[in-house]
């Protein structure tokens, strides 16, 4: 329906960029720069997507869709829709990219062309997952994002790294084949009721179930879903995962993977079934609050900076759930709105703790204590992501984590009180970690350096990201909010409350 | 009796003419030319095989079957392509593979074609007579094929194996055909099976199929036929268990696919109950048993069984899609197989062994990156990862399956499907994630290897990610099918 296909050309540009780091195999630092080059040259297609229209003009308040002919006969067409959801998204994709090829600049020294390969391949998966609305290309993308984390974390991770890299991968792709079947019975089903073939989301709204079928539908999407948020008890492989992966692993998997999770359950799990999801819901906002305490308490006990990060992750991802199980406007746009922050703030934190190890090479709080003297730029953002991350009025979270609790206390207020409980243990972990490794006793360690100028460049359009969207959030949530009003099932149940 | 017509009917069979010819002159010039130049044998193997798959491509031998024996139509010529193709690839995995083992003689490359032959033989027959010819044919070069190296105690141990569990086979075959004839009074396969009126004796006629199915499980080693596939993939020249586990796997699955599709409603009721227990135990045994495995042939030998369990999912829904599922899956299988034993054909340990052990692939990735990289793919490709041929194979496979209400064999094809992804990742992270071992890994990767992988690399990931083309043949072929 575009002239040009410029979604299709942000989703492949990585790839392209992936086969093409494999040319750079004899030069490192052309390697990186090409790489480099690709993300950033993404990021500003993507921006242009921002020049070019941010009111939608068609139907489903979509802002552009490209559709070509792929596998007609199987009723598989490549279908890219863009909504103000996937336009933040792919945002963060592209400028997490970006960074992530600038983190590893010193830390990845092996492999280095293979490694940009798989990063860069990996983003195309991702950016597939947010923009792709034909069910059978959703998947495939989704299937194409898991492969290469599996060799990024088991090449390049950290002593454990094949134990939770093979984790990583038999959870998600397990999940995934359930999925699998389940979408081929949902296709199935909908030929069998209106003699068309096609895995177009739109049209596969308009299929009607028995209510167990229903619920065994989303039970099959959810799991997949489910996993990769991921949603207790179903979490088990993330802190693993992210204690092993590098530090790019990591701030992908923080800032983009899970956040596919979240977004295919809005996107496709809530419209597809929107009778099982309201059947669900009571059980996806008790996971979520169980989450945040049962993560937030775990948390409590780390010792290593990445896990307990990533049990942190865990809880405030818990939260996003709790605003998506509430599915009214307020609780929706503070989850979207959150999910762009949680990207933000998490990512940075994983830079920090991968700069500290760096330098350091160790993450142990009872090895750190005293940083604040010998690093004080480091500790000065350290503590500035930390308590953006806790919720400090003013920075980023903030803003998500009080509309989600405002739209779910109009709902469910005993879940929103619950929830600003949960929030409470944020702060308790969020202040031990500072308290370990700020402050205390520092040990003599003269040899190490503060932040270089490359680190800085990493850290500080984050810290404009964070305090533009704690500061001025709406723009992002204007876009988010019209990109919701499109967003529902064709059966007309889950209606937005406003 | 109708005469031969020149050219039209000479013209029908050329695909297995050019095989036979090819072979028998592969074996007179190893006899009668002395000082042969290095590469001739295996020039003319593959000009013969090359030969006959522009012969199997070009020439549409109409639908009638030969002399009511042999279908010479679109069906059979897809497979005969389908053969050539994995015979060629096989045969560029050889050349080094067999200089380095010094079995690359006369026999080697002329049994091969003959091997290729009796393929065609078995996907083609309409006539019992036929099917047992192409089955012995095809076993009997298998059975030399495989104790090529006649020091090798493995692989004697192997060739003893194939022979007797192919000599147990091919009576079961010859004891169900007799029942054939028994309880229909034709050898004929479209006549006997699809005309009811025909079956004198209806406990005959399925004790007859009962054993014919028996016969073609040890061949597609379905379980519980399976026992004797770990054994013989280890111990067969690598090249050669790659055409084992693609081309005659295939070939007798073409067969029993052709049965199937004949037979009247009455004996397709019979058969699925049977082939579905058939797929639930293959798939379940395949994967779970592939777990265990610590060589890799061995791993890949039980993997490929677990395959065939798809394959048996695909068959069980050709009433829904008329066999579309299943011959697609059959063109990935027989790419992504034939890529993983090629890759590892390129490898040895030692001039005269194979890389056998798992935990010498430690560190391959990097030491050779592109056998790895081969491997991966195929790897990926058989776990059915996108984007692979694999991948939409099994897509169409498990769509085929759901459309005809096999519920519950789809979801234990899923999870045959997940246990197996830990295996082929199991040989992944040997080969990327493991520190390199001081190991001297010899490798044959000649050009011939190489041109080999470069068109299985790009035939795996081309047909998983424009799969129409291949699709919308074969949809071609199902409604032109004459059988």
């Amino acid at each position: 329906m575009n002239s040009t296909p410029l979604l299709g050309i942000i989703v492949f540009l990585p790839l392209m960029g992936a086969l093409g780091a494999l040319v750079y195999r004899q030069n490192e630092r052309a390697c990186r720069l090409f790489a480099l080059t690709v993300m950033l040259t993404d990021l500003v297609l993507v921006l242009s997507l921002f020049a070019l229209n941010t009111s939608p003009q068609l139907a489903g308040n979509w802002l552009r869709v490209e559709d070509f002919s792929w596998m007609d006969s199987l009723g598989i067409r490549f279908t890219l829709a863009l909504d103000g959801i996937s336009l933040l998204l792919i945002l963060l994709t592209t400028a997490l990219g970006a960074l992530a090829v600038l983190v590893s600049w010193r830390e990845i020294t092996d492999h280095v062309a293979a490694f940009h390969f798989f990063l860069l391949a990996m983003l195309t998966g991702i950016l597939g997952v947010f923009l792709a609305t034909d069910l059978f290309l959703f998947y495939l993308f989704w299937e194409i994002q898991a492969i290469p984390m599996f060799f990024l974390i088991g090449i390049w991770g950290h002593e454990r790294r094949i134990y939770a890299t093979v984790k990583f991968a038999l959870f998600t792709i397990s999940g995934s084949l359930v999925m699998l079947l389940a979408l081929l019975s949902l296709h199935i089903i909908h030929a069998r009721q209106t003699g068309e073939t096609t895995f177009a989301l739109l049209q596969l709204m308009h299929t009607s179930f028995s209510l167990p079928l229903e619920l065994t539908l989303f039970g099959a999407f959810a799991l997949a879903f489910a996993i990769k948020i991921p949603l207790i008890p179903l979490h088990t492989w993330l802190p693993d995962a992210h204690t092993e992966a590098p530090t790019a692993g990591s701030v992908i998997l923080a800032g983009l993977l899970l956040k596919t999770g979240v977004y295919a359950l809005l996107r496709f799990a809530f419209p597809l079934f929107p009778a099982a999801a309201q059947f669900f819901s009571p059980l996806l906002l008790v996971l979520g609050l169980t989450g945040m305490f049962y993560a937030g308490w775990i948390a409590l006990a780390q010792e290593d900076l990445k896990r307990l990060v990533a049990y942190s992750s865990i809880s405030h991802i818990g939260l996003i759930v709790v605003g998506l199980s509430v599915w009214n406007v307020t609780a929706l746009s503070g989850s979207m709105i959150q999910m762009i922050n949680h990207g933000i703030t998490t990512s940075a934190m994983f830079i920090l703790i991968g700069m500290l190890d760096e330098r350091l090479h160790t993450r142990k709080l009872s090895e750190l204590g005293g940083l604040w003297k010998i690093i004080p730029v480091w500790s000065g953002f350290f503590l500035f992501f930390t308590l953006a991350s806790l919720g400090l009025p003013g920075l980023n979270n903030f803003v998500g984590e009080i509309l989600i609790l405002v739209g779910t206390f109009t709902d469910r207020p005993w879940a929103a009180v619950a929830g600003f409980i949960g929030l409470l243990w944020t702060v308790l972990y969020g202040l031990r970690m500072l308290r370990k490794s700020l402050w205390g006793n520092a040990d003599p360690r003269p040899d190490i350096a503060d932040l270089t100028n490359r680190e800085l460049t990493i850290l500080i359009p984050l810290c404009i990201g964070v305090l533009w969207l704690g500061l001025h959030p709406g723009p992002a949530l204007e876009i988010i909010g019209t990109a919701l009003a499109g967003l529902n099932s064709g059966k007309g149940l889950l209606t937005l409350a406003p | 009796m109708t005469v031969l017509s020149w050219p039209k009917d000479i013209l029908a069979v050329l695909f297995q003419l050019l095989l036979a010819g090819g072979g028998i002159t592969v074996f007179a010039v190893g006899a009668f030319v002395k000082n042969k130049p290095k590469s001739l044998l295996f020039s003319l193997a593959i000009g013969s095989v090359l030969s006959a798959a522009v012969a199997a491509l070009l020439i549409d031998g109409g639908r009638m079957p030969f002399f009511q024996m042999l279908d010479v139509g679109v069906y059979a010529r897809f497979f005969n392509v389908l053969f050539a193709l994995v015979a060629f690839f096989s045969l560029l995995f050889s050349h080094q593979h067999a200089g380095l083992r010094q079995v690359a003689g006369d026999e080697f490359y002329g049994l091969m074609i003959l091997a290729v032959l009796g393929m065609s033989l078995v996907a083609g027959a309409t006539h019992w007579l036929i099917f047992f010819l192409g089955f012995e044919l095809l076993s009997l070069a298998f059975y030399i094929l495989i104790a090529m190296r006649r020091d090798d105690l493995p692989g004697n141990e192997a060739a003893l194996k194939y022979l007797i569990m192919g000599m147990v086979s091919g009576g079961f075959l010859a004891f169900g055909i007799a029942m054939f004839y028994a309880s229909t009074g034709t050898l004929d396969m479209p006549i006997g099976l699809a005309d009811l009126k025909k079956v004198v004796s209806p406990t005959g006629m399925l004790l007859s199929l009962g054993l014919i199915l028996s016969a073609t499980g040890f061949k597609i080693s379905l379980v519980p036929f399976h026992l004797w596939t770990p054994d013989v993939y280890q111990g067969a020249p690598t090249p050669v268990t790659a055409l084992l586990t693609t081309g005659s796997k295939i070939a007798v699955f073409a067969g029993l696919l052709r049965i199937l599709m004949l037979s009247s409603n009455w004996l397709w009721a019979h058969a699925t109950p049977v082939l579905w227990t058939l797929a639930a135990a293959t798939l379940l045994t395949g994967s779970i048993t592939a777990l265990a495995q610590t060589r890799i042939k061995r791993l890949l030998a039980y993997s490929s069984v677990a395959q065939m369990g798809y394959a048996v999912m695909g068959v069980l829904a050709t009433r829904e899609d008329g066999g579309l599922a299943v011959m697609f899956y059959f063109t990935a299988y027989a790419l992504m197989d034939m890529g993983a034993f090629g890759a590892i054909s390129t490898l040895c340990a030692s001039p005269e062994s194979d890389l056998d052990e798992l935990e010498n692939y430690r560190g391959l990735g990097y030491s050779h990156p592109w056998q790895a990289a081969l491997l991966t793919i195929c790897l990926l490709s058989l776990a059915g990862l996108p984007p692979t041929a694999g991948f939409i194979g099994k897509f169409m496979v498990f769509k085929a399956v759901l459309q005809a209400q096999y519920i519950v064999l789809a979801v234990i094809g899923i999870a045959s499907a997940i246990l197996s992804i830990f295996v082929y990742l199991k040989v992944i992270v040997v080969m990327f994630m493991r520190s390199q071992k001081d190991m001297a890994v010899t490798s044959g990767f000649g050009v011939e290897a190489r041109l080999a992988f470069a068109l299985i690399l790009f035939g795996v990931i081309w047909a998983g990610v424009f799969p129409s083309p291949l699709q919308a043949l074969i949809s071609r072929i199902i409604t032109s099918i004459s059988i």
